[in-house]
Parts: structure tokens; C-alpha cells; sequence
């Protein structure tokens, strides 16, 4: 349990390492402390990220990354879905002449009349659902990636 | 220099950094394609790569063209930029 303490910042464990070495000598070894050292040091190490002015920006640059990451894959999934929700075929992503996506239906159906359409259909329907978790999920993501700063914050 | 040098660094980081969010978001987008069964095609530069079953000819495709890919990599780095700018300016020594 003490290797934990090695994830904590040099500062950090310079000024609290020898007493948390005996802190932990006396507590029992199971994973709840293990959990709360590891969420400790992310904080410890969001402290010394703030006080640097730069290391601040840098830190603020790759979170700004991770959720435009995110927003482009809610982009593609909602795209997906409104394709496959539309009767368009095939349907385009485009902003004046310029051409982002397109999403194309294949023909395999059509030459079975009702019952083709009607598998079809119920095919589209089950995948719609599908994506509707993945969109949800990814929904999720990105309001935990959004507050995950204020989260921190508050583990000080 | 050493200023300079340290400026250089901090623009290849930030490249590095758009490189491995890019790469990222693929591979989000493939697994995305083979949950909900698509064959994926992404256009880069005068190339384009095909994801999916080789046997998958009844299934949707989605083509992602030159243009998505290009918008995709300004977006990544324009919102890092943004992020981190407003950081800068408004940061305070904590009390």
C-alpha cells in the first residue's frame, strides 16, 4: 500500500510522505484505502497543476481535446441515426458545397418487396436503438469529462 | 534560445497531442461502425481506407470525406487552443 505513496507529486510527499508512511502502517490493507490514495493523488497533482500558470494552460489544452473528441463522436453517431431515421438515400452531411459525410443504404432488400422492406425495417429499428445507447453513453462521457475540474476541485 | 526551444516544444506537444486524439477518435468511430454493423470509409488526402467485413456488402456504409477529416483536425485543435488560452488569461495564484 505504501508503492501508492509513489504516485503522489515530489512536493507533496517531501512535505506529508513520513507521516503518511505511519499513517498507513497503522490502517488495514484493503482496496477502499488503496481507492482513496489513488483519487488522492489526482488531486494532489490537480493542486500543483493550478499553481503553475502554464502547466494550468497546458492541463485546460488537452481537456479542451478530449471533449472536442467527444463532441465529434456525438456528431457521427447523430448523423448515423438521423440517416438511418430519414427515407433520403443517400443522405449527406454538407454545409454549402462542401461535402462532410455520406451515409448509403444498401439495395439487398429491394428486390423482395414487403417482406424485404419489412425485415429491413425491423433491422434499422434494432440498430437505431442500438445507437441511441451509444449516443447516450457518449452523452454521459462528456458531461463527466466536462465536470471532472469541479470534481477534483471539490477532493481538496 | 532556450526560451525558443522551450516554444517549439510546446507547439510539437500540442501537434502530438492532435495526433493521438485524432487517432483516438478512430478508433471510437470503428468500434462505433462494428456495434452498429456500418462499413466505415475515412478520406485522407488522396487515400481512404475502408473499415468493416470484408463480407459485409448488405450493410450501410458511411464515408467520411477530405473535408470531415480536415474540420475534424481543426476542431480538436482549435477547442485545445481556446481552452488552454482562456486558462491563461484568467488564471489566479491560488489563496
Amino acid at each position: 500500500m505504501k508503492g501508492l505513496l509513489r504516485l503522489y507529486p515530489r512536493s507533496w510527499r517531501e512535505r506529508y510522505g513520513r507521516e503518511m508512511e505511519v499513517l498507513l502502517e497503522q490502517m488495514p490493507g484493503e482496496l477502499g484505502v488503496g481507492l482513496d490514495l489513488v483519487v488522492g493523488a489526482a488531486a494532489a497533482y490537480a493542486v500543483v497543476i493550478r499553481g503553475n500558470r502554464i502547466l494550468s494552460a497546458a492541463g485546460a489544452y488537452l481537456h479542451g481535446v478530449c471533449v472536442a473528441v467527444l463532441l465529434q463522436a456525438i456528431a457521427f453517431v447523430t448523423f448515423i441515426l438521423s440517416a438511418q431515421g430519414s427515407a433520403a438515400s443517400p443522405a449527406v452531411a454538407e454545409l454549402g458545397p462542401i461535402r462532410f459525410a455520406v451515409f448509403t443504404r444498401p439495395h439487398l432488400f429491394g428486390g423482395l418487396g414487403a417482406l424485404g422492406s419489412a425485415v429491413w425495417t425491423r433491422t434499422a429499428a434494432i440498430e437505431w436503438l442500438l445507437g441511441a445507447a451509444v449516443l447516450a453513453m457518449l452523452i454521459a462521457a462528456l458531461a463527466l469529462v466536462l465536470a471532472s475540474p469541479r470534481l477534483l476541485k471539490s477532493l481538496r | 534560445m532556450r526560451r525558443q526551444s522551450a516554444a517549439v516544444s510546446l507547439v510539437l506537444l500540442a501537434l502530438l497531442a492532435i495526433v493521438i486524439a485524432q487517432a483516438s477518435l478512430v478508433a471510437l468511430l470503428f468500434v462505433f461502425s462494428l456495434v452498429l454493423k456500418l462499413r466505415l470509409g475515412i478520406e485522407i488526402g488522396g487515400g481512404a481506407m475502408l473499415m468493416g467485413s470484408q463480407l459485409g456488402y448488405g450493410q450501410p456504409q458511411v464515408t467520411l470525406f477530405n473535408a470531415a477529416t480536415v474540420a475534424s483536425a481543426v476542431l480538436t485543435g482549435g477547442c485545445g487552443v481556446l481552452a488552454a488560452a482562456r486558462r491563461f488569461h484568467r488564471w489566479r495564484p491560488d489563496r
